[in-house]
């Protein structure tokens, strides 16, 4: 079944085929409810293991899990009873969720930073390369020594448009065969790893 | 018929499935060797050390993408990794966690688990409530929830196969603050040069699609590695001479790969 429905998606791609299209939509359309129904299992499990904490009062995590399952039934109430599109839920999603996020995300210039310290560190000869560049980068990057030494603007320049384009295109090229190959491996039954198959023997 | 602008993706697609099962059948008559993948060797290590100080496991696919992105392989791929850690932590008597993004995923890691377990003869040792874990679809409420995971429960190995977005390097220094030992693989390019800095070991691009095979023996699966790598030497040929004709002034290979 999984190799038919490989077929028709690639022959629609590469194949001008009378309703195919057709097949594909609705193959689509099948993923899409899947997928739904699947956001259902999520709901379920996390109330599944946050009621788990608060009734065993784990410590450290159940006031957290009753906030969670809190806000939970809250996004859930608003966004069906008033819309998701409405000022009620958006007003909820901007103050809560979307500051929240953005928060995370801004921490990211700090693990960057201390990854950068340990990258930094001439260890061998590789690193050394490393820490070259990622040095030019840095520099080229702090405005004021950029306009000081317009070199850094140029070593920077060359350093993203050839070196690392090429070992970004060859990287992009590997993955592409690679997964093209996983595409054949599992369309010939080969690769089950992800179905969790097992023999008859093994049950 | 052929839909204009496809057609040379059509025949390389051709050619590389010949390369593939061609060299799946070569290779049941003589396995071809493998470069090491040490990531992958380091596996029952950094299993035998969860073991050791009586922690835990944590698998990840990162907070990103969805079955429909083109990114599905490498959560394919890390599947099979899933399916082999959770085979090594039945053996051992070690918890594996995988904390879900992908609600989709869900089901799948569960069977995936579930069947390791069962092979490794464990079968009640396995507890999907607790083991597999939904903690959000939201990337950076995902995000924060692995990293709140990660202080809590100090997992004493960490691996990271998927297609991984801004949250790579939360995880990589969360996991590596609190001393697990760890294993990143991904195809997105952008994502690589975190984990390579911060991991202690990566699986570059092609690697994790890699991984089912290396892992399995199977010599089907190993055989059709060699035909990916006839594919690449396929695209090689072909840049090689684009470069040639460019320079000669021929537009014939660029007109070739528009066909």
């Amino acid at each position: 079944m999984l190799s038919i429905a490989a077929v028709i998606v690639m022959a629609d791609y590469f194949l001008k085929i009378p309703g195919t299209s057709a097949v594909v939509t609705d193959l689509q359309n099948w993923g899409v409810i899947l997928s739904a129904f699947a956001l259902g299992f999520g709901a379920v499990n996390l109330f599944y293991v946050h009621t788990r904490h608060i009734s065993r009062r784990t410590p450290g995590q159940w006031p957290y899990s009753i906030w969670l399952l809190v806000m939970l039934v809250l996004f859930t109430v608003v966004g069906v009873s008033l819309r998701y599109t409405g000022p009620e839920y958006q007003w909820l999603y901007n103050s809560t969720l979307f500051a929240l996020s953005a928060t995370i995300y801004s921490s990211t210039g700090f693990y960057i930073a201390s990854g950068c310290y340990r990258a930094l560190k001439a260890r061998n000869s590789e690193a050394a390369v490393l820490m070259i560049v990622g040095l030019i980068v840095l520099l080229k990057n702090a405005p004021a020594l950029a306009v000081a030494a317009p070199v850094l603007v140029t070593m920077e320049n060359w350093l993203s448009a050839v070196p690392t384009t090429s070992a970004q295109r060859g990287i992009m090229m590997g993955a592409s065969l690679g997964a093209m190959a996983l595409g054949i491996r599992t369309m010939i039954g080969r690769e089950t790893g992800f179905l969790g198959r097992l023999t008859e023997a093994e049950r | 018929m052929l839909v204009t602008g496809r057609i040379f993706a059509l025949g390389t697609l051709i050619a590389i499935w010949i390369f593939a099962l061609v060299s799946m059948m070569m290779a049941k008559k003589k396995l071809p060797s493998f470069r090491k993948l040490a990531g992958l060797d380091a596996l029952p290590e950094m299993v035998g050390r969860a073991a050791e100080t009586n922690k835990s496991v944590h698998f990840t696919t990162g907070g990103g993408g969805s079955l429909t992105d083109p990114v599905l392989p490498q959560l394919i791929a890390a599947m099979a990794v899933l399916g082999h850690v959770s085979e090594l932590c039945a053996k051992y008597g070690v918890k594996v966690v995988y904390t879900v993004f992908l609600a989709e995923m869900m089901p799948i890691a569960t069977e995936v688990m579930r069947a390791a377990y069962i092979k490794e003869g464990k079968a009640d040792a396995f507890n999907a409530e607790s083991q597999v874990i939904y903690m959000s679809g939201d990337q950076f409420a995902y995000s924060s929830a692995v990293q709140g995971y990660a202080e809590r429960e100090r997992p004493a190995a960490n691996i990271m196969i998927g297609p991984f977005y801004a949250e790579s390097q939360l995880f990589a220094e969360t996991f590596f603050r609190v001393g697990s030992i760890q294993l990143a693989g991904t195809a997105r390019g952008y994502q690589i040069p975190f984990f390579a800095v911060v991991c202690d070991y990566l699986l570059i691009a092609e690697e994790i699609y890699a991984a089912g095979a290396y892992l399995s023996k199977d010599p089907a699966q190993v055989g059709s590695i060699r035909g990916q790598d006839l594919g690449k030497a396929l695209a090689l040929i072909l840049m090689i001479l684009g470069l040639l004709a460019t320079v000669a002034g021929s537009p014939f290979i660029v007109n070739l790969l528009k066909m």
